[in-house]
């Protein structure tokens, strides 16, 4: 195996799916077909959505990121969907939290991409037009 | 008077549920997908979803036009929570159960993932709640209900019968 392809191996995808309620992590390998570590989601804590929600998504990421170091992944490129993925005040749980936590835990981390699917049919909003 | 968004994710029933609303209460409801196409109120195409780009100023031009000095409107489509409204009614409905209504009415297998992955996400609600906070939106499941008992809820919570609540779904396991 040539040196490059041992670090392309080490090198993985984050999945970042972060909802109104709920955050959920898959890694995959660089090409996306295989799954290397699928998270079982940070629900919120209904009542305090504001605080729960973040921390959440930090606690799963923190034992996310202990199994995808086990599978011997050093970095992360990052793709998040969601309407807590933006970065900027939103009411879904932050993705930010969970890329923080992850580069936290010693993950290096790469590209970040927002990829959040956009409703449509027939017509659509702007992308600008979330805030 | 009084505007109210009835939003969702395309195939949530807005436009079943508003014909309902319309022939029970006094209301008036304007449909923006008819009004974006027909008043030239985009901007743009996007070719690939194959959909006109809304031109948010111009379509809150319009609906303040047609609005009326007194009683109660219903700005119906998915792009209504982004206006200057009162308050928000969002739509809700299981992505397994949204595919095979947007199937029906004939949409691509692609528009049909792309609706379905951002009603598993909560993209409207969350945007709904952003801008409007949680105390002017109604979230209302359609998930195995029928167009009427949806349009019972929306009358209730134009009414202000009931509270408004957000965060009653997770359909992230659908992803
Ligand atoms: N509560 C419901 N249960 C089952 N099917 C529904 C319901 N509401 C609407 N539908 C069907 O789903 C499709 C989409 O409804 P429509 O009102 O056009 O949604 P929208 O305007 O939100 O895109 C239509 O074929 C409609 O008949
Ligand atoms: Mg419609």
């Amino acid at each position: 195996m040539s040196e490059s392809e041992t670090t392309r191996d080490k090198w993985g995808i984050a999945h970042v799916h972060a909802s109104f309620n709920n955050t959920l992590i898959t890694v995959t390998d660089m090409t996306g077909a295989e799954t290397i570590v699928k998270s079982s989601g940070g629900a919120v804590v209904k009542q305090n959505r504001d605080e729960a929600s973040p921390y959440a998504a930090m606690q799963m990421a923190e034992s996310v990121a202990e199994d995808i170091k086990a599978a011997g992944i050093e970095g992360l490129h990052v793709r998040v969907r969601g309407p807590g993925g933006n970065g900027n005040k939103s009411p879904g749980p932050g993705a930010q939290a969970t890329i923080r936590a992850l580069a936290r835990a010693g993950l290096e981390i790469g590209r970040i991409e927002d990829v959040t699917p956009i409703p449509h049919d027939g017509t659509r909003a702007p992308k600008n037009s979330r805030l | 008077m009084t505007q109210i968004a009835l939003t969702g994710t395309p195939g949530t029933g807005k436009t079943t549920v508003a014909d309902l609303v319309e022939a029970q209460l006094d209301v008036e409801v304007l449909h923006l997908n008819d009004a974006i196409r027909e008043a030239d109120l985009f901007a743009e195409r996007d070719v690939e979803r194959d959909s006109l780009v809304a031109d948010l100023d111009a379509v809150e031009s319009w609906v303040q036009a047609e609005t009326a000095d007194d009683g109660k409107t219903l700005v119906e489509s998915h792009l209504s929570h982004l206006l200057a409204v009162d308050r928000v009614i969002v739509l809700r409905c299981h992505p397994e159960e949204l595919k095979p209504r947007l199937r029906e009415r004939g949409e691509s297998e692609a528009s049909v993932a792309e609706n379905a992955e951002s009603e598993a996400l909560d993209v409207i609600l969350a945007e709904a709640v952003e801008r409007h906070g949680e105390d002017d939106v109604w979230e209302i499941d359609t998930t195995d209900r029928s167009p009427e008992a949806v349009a019972d809820d929306v009358k209730a919570a134009v009414e202000s019968e009931i509270p408004p609540r957000v965060g009653v779904v997770d359909f992230i396991e659908y992803l």
